[in-house]
């Protein structure tokens, strides 16, 4: 599923670079500890997590090193 | 070992192979972990830490018949292009000499744009978060030449085209006239998210300036 960004992270993304045309790979770290590995990001505001994700807290979001 | 789903298997055979009858992958597992193997025939998956011996000692319809099922299992299979160590030269459809680099443009040469060279973004988003409010683009975005898109006559190509992970159409197209010797560096979309990819990217490592940007117009879904 798709859950939209809060707004600081959309400006982090913006600050680096897409990884295609209209999206980034990214690596992201909840509040609770758990990590979620090469997600993608849509037009730096949408990501897609599995449904279970769905509440999480993200506390980091780093682009995904191939 | 895995028994690949149909869908895995259509996704596979929307790729190139590796070599006659399989291909090298990365599998994205349900818990969006990697793990790379081989696909054999785009029906049968053996991870790299699985011994390749049983290959050899067991008939393959029978690995088959046993193989555990991949349904549930792998979120999306992408073939790992073996085609950075090749370099092809080619030219595009105007006859304009074009280096065509077989690997991704992050892996490309960096160089500096012409006077009045144009180049095109395909975007689903027609509020594009790349395209800054003084219609520059931002540092690290990308884009095709103007020569590439004239292969996209829908949303739907570009999608396929430039390997895009959105299945929604991108049927914006913004139109970006850079300055002379603005910085990019030029490659062709590898195969992925079940896309075969094979259009030529271009990514703006420092951007553009402001007022480069036009658009977006408006062409088909599909």
């Amino acid at each position: 599923m798709r859950i939209r960004l809060e707004p600081h992270w959309t400006k982090r993304l913006l600050e680096l670079p897409e990884s295609g045309m209209g999206y980034q790979r990214v690596d992201i770290r909840l509040v609770d500890g758990r990590e979620l590995k090469d997600v993608v990001v849509f037009n730096a505001e949408e990501i897609e997590v599995p449904d279970e994700f769905a509440r999480a807290q993200i506390k980091d979001v780093r682009l995904h090193a191939a | 070992m895995l028994r690949l789903t149909d869908s895995n298997t259509r996704a596979l055979l929307a790729q190139p192979e590796s070599g006659m009858g399989y291909q090298v992958v990365e599998a994205t597992l349900s818990d969006y972990k990697t793990k790379r193997g081989v696909a054999y025939n785009a029906e049968l998956l053996l991870f790299e830490e699985e011994p390749r011996r049983i290959m050899l000692s067991t008939p393959y319809l029978k690995l088959l018949e046993s193989a555990r099922s991949a349904t549930g299992e792998i979120k999306s299979l992408r073939v790992i292009s073996r085609a950075t160590v090749t370099t092809l030269s080619a030219r595009e459809p105007s006859g304009a000499a074009v280096q065509k680099k077989a690997g991704p443009a992050t892996d490309g040469p960096k160089e500096k744009t012409k006077a009045d060279e144009v180049f095109k973004r395909f975007s689903a988003y027609p509020n594009d978060r790349r395209v800054a409010s003084d219609r520059s683009l931002l540092a690290g975005t990308y884009a095709t030449t103007e020569e590439d898109a004239k292969n996209v006559k829908t949303g739907t190509d570009a999608v396929a085209r430039y390997a895009l992970p959105d299945p929604a159409p991108a049927s914006n197209v913004f139109t970006i006239r850079p300055n002379k010797d603005t910085d990019i560096q030029r490659g062709i979309v590898e195969p992925a998210f079940g896309q075969p990819g094979g259009g030529v990217e271009v990514i703006f490592t420092n951007g553009t300036q402001p007022k480069t940007v036009t658009g977006p117009t408006k062409i088909p879904d599909a």
